[in-house]
């Protein structure tokens, strides 16, 4: 009977250790929506959420001892999210971390130093872009491994600038090349075809304050410095005043929301919507129902409507807790292993509408003859990161809500940016 | 009884009306929770105003069973309210019995402090409660869900103002037969006291289910989330604009348990708040 | 009410001996039967409480510390400092003048009512007292021309917190008092109407805002409907600075009639029928026995309600952080969502703990005035 006993104990443990060896258990953490029935079809997914969703999938599916447990956030609350799990000692393994909050998360020290261990992992970063690896670095050192390079684009729905005349002999939609050349297009479309010119999330996310972003770089000048706030200054009146005129005009409107944007452009009711380039993907699927109104669309840079172009640009890079290595070091490496292995899928990702930041991918021809690629080329050579600052989030928030006052409640121009230069002085201050 | 009695007859129908009126949001989630969401993406007021489901589906439901995770904040919701409520039942008819009935050492000071308690509000103390947990890595955990709301003195409150009104010959005359204390608390008094357990019970699981700022800030694992923190992840915005059908569906499964309970304990929910207002 | 047992008496030494050892076991078992409580209490209420206080007291990023437990700072009270103080403040006579005359009116109501008899002349002179002491003084200091508030958005979202209470307290004692009294009476019709009335108070926060902010979506609500149907166009709830905090307070109004309704009935209740009789042998009409029986034997539950209220939509976090998200420019930020805010999202853990506190404070007071006003004291 004891011996029995032993025999089972033995073997329970036996199997429980084995069981431990075969199957490493991580959990990552990411914002892009929820695509709950994923699979592993890497190739027919649609959209950030599904590709990426099929990525992991199919890297948990793969015999590589490795299991994934992902944990979706919704945008809005992530980097809330992020600090509370940090906070709390149970941060998710390997995390998905825009560029501009890498220096508010390494400068505290919750991200892992990985440079030391990328070859190790079999990750090269000479593949990297410049992009790339801007992205990643903060103070000399590596805290992550990107994904992708992100900018704000300007998608023309060509059936409206037809209609409006506004369409040149090669095909390609005519982009203004001045406020005032921007604002006569918009009143010609207006009386050529009685549709807004153009939609975008004013009064939920901050694409406003990148869109504003945007127009001060193309006056070269900045928003704020290291230590200094530059916020209400000719160039950012002058910003604020060109996207104004479109809403005094009515040739936009001010009051939607990322989603409400986002569907007046699918149902044909804007000429120009301004949004990421993740969206390329999704809305050339949307194109293909023939119950949409959208039919045709071109995916043009963000025009330069001042002296220099620029366009505002961030990048999607995967990072690990600084504490994994010595708690778990099988969880690290695990880590590390999926984050080669998203890295070795960029094409896939790049489908969304991203760019990527792998060399090799980028020279290939997949890439180059995806959907609308070709139109927004240029991107890549007019975008901007916003600089390296550890209080990004916190001086993006005070710009979206002085900025939203401004054309949500009609508060003065110059207040608002006088507050908001305080405010933002403040941040940079503490 | 009161009644404005001259009016009686434009009186009662107006207010039928204005309770039907009053329940139309209510109506309006029920029946977006049966229509499809194509449908919903495009048009809500589909009939009606869309306060009737037509075209009817039961596939947001269905959905909602196998996809997400609004079983898993179901069950936590479930874990969590019943968990609560089962230790506050404990812990403050235990606590009343000895306020009201066991005449110790210190009771009227320590009733005095437990008293004052009742005017620190919950915001006071989750900031700290917070850090606190943090460092025992409670969070994430039913037990940290639970154990904050354990030390609120409403329950301690209410049971000893009743026990306080049972007459003292039934405690004498059990002392009498050679009761122990135990004996009484658990033979006697609990026995006597199920009317005003059932009320806090009731309010208690009601708290418990619809907190939403502790949960917020102790689960951040979306596994974690209770129904009613899981209801407010995903209200903003993606998953609206496809998925409204299935949003609305799973506010019917946060509401549902809440809305049964109160209709069949009405009376409870009613005489406790009576108690607490009659003081 | 007890039937004498009768005993036979014990020897004086016993007797006391007895007693005692009874006292040791009373003391024992109360404690005993009290200690789960006392345990939980003390550990998830007192302690978090003062150790908020602690934690007030010093500069702590949330995350750093997380990293490292030697990184939070003691600043004393520099924390409640930068949030009720500023650089360069001045008194102003005429600032906010039209606020303080009105506050000045209502002391002087005050005090008139004490010498009417209406109110006892201690809680007057309290009133008068605080009142010339915010109103008069308190409400002129505000920053210079090159002056400032530390922090530029606290006192604006003391205010939107005060309105909040000021419009959603009022309504919704004032429907639940008439719901009540209208509904106070035994028929199978009335006890449905009364569970209508109730249903949307045992719904959760979230359910609530989810529902709302449909209902008040210009695309997408009912009531947009409705206006687009008849040719007009849809308001803009939202997004409007002057409308997003009536759109909460309605919110908050439909959701929170229920518990007042119900301790309304019970008040109801306890008013002697002899008390109606008379008055309607005597002729009185509806609105006469309202006004002279009803409401002044419903004030000890008004006081109630209205207390109760006051804590609760102080409290006020919800609707703000998922119906307006604060906004449009702050207009709908309030206290609890400051906080939350601060805490978790600025990281800035010791100054969201004096915040706490400060809301705290604010809360009591204000509950304690209102509940000296009411006469309850």
């Amino acid at each position: 009977m004891k011996r029995a006993l032993t025999l089972l104990v033995a073997a329970l443990a036996l199997s429980l250790g084995a069981s431990a060896m075969a199957q490493t258990e991580i959990t990552l953490g990411r914002f892009f929506g929820a695509c709950e029935q994923a699979g592993t079809d890497i190739q027919s997914a649609v959209g950030e959420a599904c590709i990426i969703q099929t990525i992991i999938n199919a890297f948990s599916a793969a015999d590589n001892g490795v299991k994934v447990n992902t944990l979706p956030t919704d945008w809005g609350n992530y980097y809330d999210q992020l600090k509370a799990m940090f906070a709390a000692g149970n941060p998710p393994n390997i995390f998905v971390i825009h560029k501009h909050a890498i220096p508010e998360f390494a400068s505290l020290g919750a991200l892992a130093d990985l440079g030391p261990d990328l070859a190790k992992a079999g990750i090269d970063p000479s593949d990297w872009t410049a992009t790339g690896k801007a992205a990643v670095t903060y103070d000399g050192k590596i805290y992550a491994i990107p994904m992708d390079a992100h900018a704000n684009l300007w998608y023309v729905n060509m059936d409206i600038m037809k209609q409006a005349g506004l369409v040149n002999a090669d095909g390609t939609p005519m982009v203004p090349h001045s406020p005032e050349e921007m604002l006569q297009q918009a009143k010609t479309v207006k009386e050529k075809t009685g549709k807004d010119y153009l939609t975008a999330d004013f009064s939920q996310f901050p694409i406003g304050v990148r869109l504003v972003l945007s127009l001060v770089w193309q006056q070269n000048a900045e928003l704020f410095t290291a230590d200094k706030a530059n916020v209400d200054s000719p160039e950012a009146t002058k910003a604020v005043e060109t996207i104004l005129s479109l809403f005094k005009g009515g040739y936009a409107d001010p009051t939607l929301n990322y989603n409400d944007s986002m569907q007046a452009f699918i149902n044909g009711n804007a000429a120009v919507l301004v949004n990421g380039d993740w969206v390329v993907n999704s809305l050339d699927a949307q194109t293909q129902d023939p119950k949409v109104a959208l039919k045709h669309f071109y995916v043009a840079d963000f025009p330069t409507l001042f002296q220099t172009p620029a366009t505002w640009a961030d990048s999607h890079t995967w990072a690990i807790p600084s504490t994994l290595k010595k708690q778990n070091p099988d969880k690290y490496w695990a880590a590390l292993k999926l984050a080669k292995w998203i890295y070795d899928h960029d094409l896939d990702w790049a489908r969304t509408g991203h760019s990527s930041i792998s060399k090799s991918v980028v020279a290939s021809a997949a890439y180059a003859a995806q959907p609308h690629r070709q139109e927004y080329a240029n991107t890549v050579n007019i975008a901007r990161d916003v600089q390296q600052t550890t209080h990004y989030d916190a001086i993006q928030n005070v710009l979206n809500r002085e900025l939203q006052a401004i054309w949500l409640t009609g508060k003065p121009i110059d207040q608002a940016l006088k507050d908001a230069n305080g405010q933002v002085q403040d941040i940079l201050d503490r | 009884m009161v009644g404005l009695r001259g009016r009686n007859r434009i009186l009662m129908p107006l207010l039928t009306v204005i309770a039907v009126l009053w329940l139309v949001p209510v109506l309006w989630m029920v029946s977006m929770s049966l229509q499809p969401n194509e449908l919903l993406a495009r048009t809500t007021s589909n009939t009606l105003l869309g306060l009737i489901p037509v075209p009817f589906t039961f596939h947001n439901f269905i959905r909602l069973f196998t996809l997400g995770l609004t079983p898993r904040w179901f069950l936590n919701s479930m874990v969590v309210s019943i968990g609560m409520t089962t230790l506050v039942l404990a812990l403050s008819s235990m606590a009343g019995f000895a306020f009201a009935r066991i005449p110790f050492r210190g009771r009227n000071i320590l009733f005095a402090v437990v008293l004052a308690g009742l005017v620190i509000p919950e915001q006071a103390v989750f900031i700290p409660l917070y850090t606190m947990f943090a460092d025992w890595h409670w969070h994430n955990t039913y037990q940290a869900l639970i154990a904050p709301r354990l030390a609120v003195p409403i329950g301690v409150f209410l049971m000893t103002q009743f026990f306080r009104g049972i007459p003292s010959y039934i405690e004498e005359a059990a002392q009498l037969d050679g009761a122990n204390r135990w004996t009484i608390f658990s033979r006697i008094m609990l026995p006597l006291s199920i009317p005003a357990l059932t009320t806090l019970a009731i309010l208690t699981f009601l708290y418990a289910w619809n907190d939403y700022l502790w949960p917020l800030v102790s689960a951040n694992h979306k596994e974690m989330f209770t129904i009613t923190v899981g209801l407010a992840s995903i209200q903003s915005n993606f998953a609206q604009s496809e998925g409204l059908g299935r949003v609305m569906a799973s506010g019917v499964m946060a509401s549902l348990p809440m809305i049964l309970l109160f209709l069949v304990f009405q009376r409870y929910v009613v005489r406790g708040i009576a108690m607490g207002g009659g003081k | 009410m007890e039937t004498p047992v009768p005993i036979r008496p014990l020897p004086a030494g016993r007797k006391a001996a007895r007693r005692r050892a009874r006292g040791v076991q009373d003391n024992l078992e109360g404690y005993a039967f009290a200690a789960p409580f006392l345990v939980a209490y003390g550990l998830f209420l007192i302690y978090p409480f003062f150790k908020g206080i602690w934690i007030s007291l010093h500069d702590w990023n949330l995350l750093a510390v997380a990293f490292d437990p030697a990184a939070k700072k003691f600043v004393g009270l520099e924390n409640y400092i930068h949030m009720v103080w500023g650089r360069h403040l001045v008194w102003g006579v005429d600032h906010l003048v039209w606020a303080r005359l009105l506050g000045l009116a209502a002391v002087a109501a005050a005090v008139a009512f004490a010498s009417s008899g209406r109110l006892r002349w201690r809680t007057a002179i309290l009133f008068a007292v605080i009142g010339v002491l915010l109103f008069g003084v308190a409400l002129g200091i505000h920053p210079a021309s090159d002056g400032r508030w530390f922090d530029r958005r606290f006192w604006h979202i003391v205010w939107n917190t005060l309105l909040f209470v000021l419009l959603t307290v009022p309504s919704v004692t004032v429907i639940a008092l008439a719901l009540a009294v209208a509904l106070n009476r035994q028929s199978r019709h009335a006890a449905a109407l009364r569970t209508a009335f109730f249903l949307s108070q045992v719904l959760s926060v979230t359910v609530v805002t989810l529902i709302w902010q449909l209902m008040l979506s210009p695309k997408q609500g009912i009531l947009a409907n409705v206006m687009v149907a008849l040719g007009m166009r849809p308001i803009e709830w939202i997004t409007n600075a002057s409308l997003a905090m009536p759109a909460i307070v309605i919110t908050t109004v439909w959701w929170s009639i229920g518990f007042a309704m119900i301790i309304y009935l019970a008040g109801l209740q306890e008013i002697p029928d002899e008390l109606y009789e008379a008055a309607r042998i005597d002729g009185a009409g509806g609105w006469t026995i309202l006004r002279n029986i009803t409401l002044p034997a419903l004030s000890r539950t008004t006081t109630l309600v209205v207390v109760l209220q006051i804590i609760l939509q102080f409290q006020v976090f919800g609707q703000s952080h998922l119906i307006t998200r604060g906004g449009p420019n702050d207009s709908t930020q309030v206290l609890v969502r400051y906080i939350y805010q601060t805490a978790f999202q600025n990281s800035q853990l010791g100054y969201a703990s004096a915040l706490s506190v400060f809301l705290f404070i604010f809360m009591l007071g204000f509950s304690l005035l209102q509940a000296r006003a009411q006469g309850a004291d």
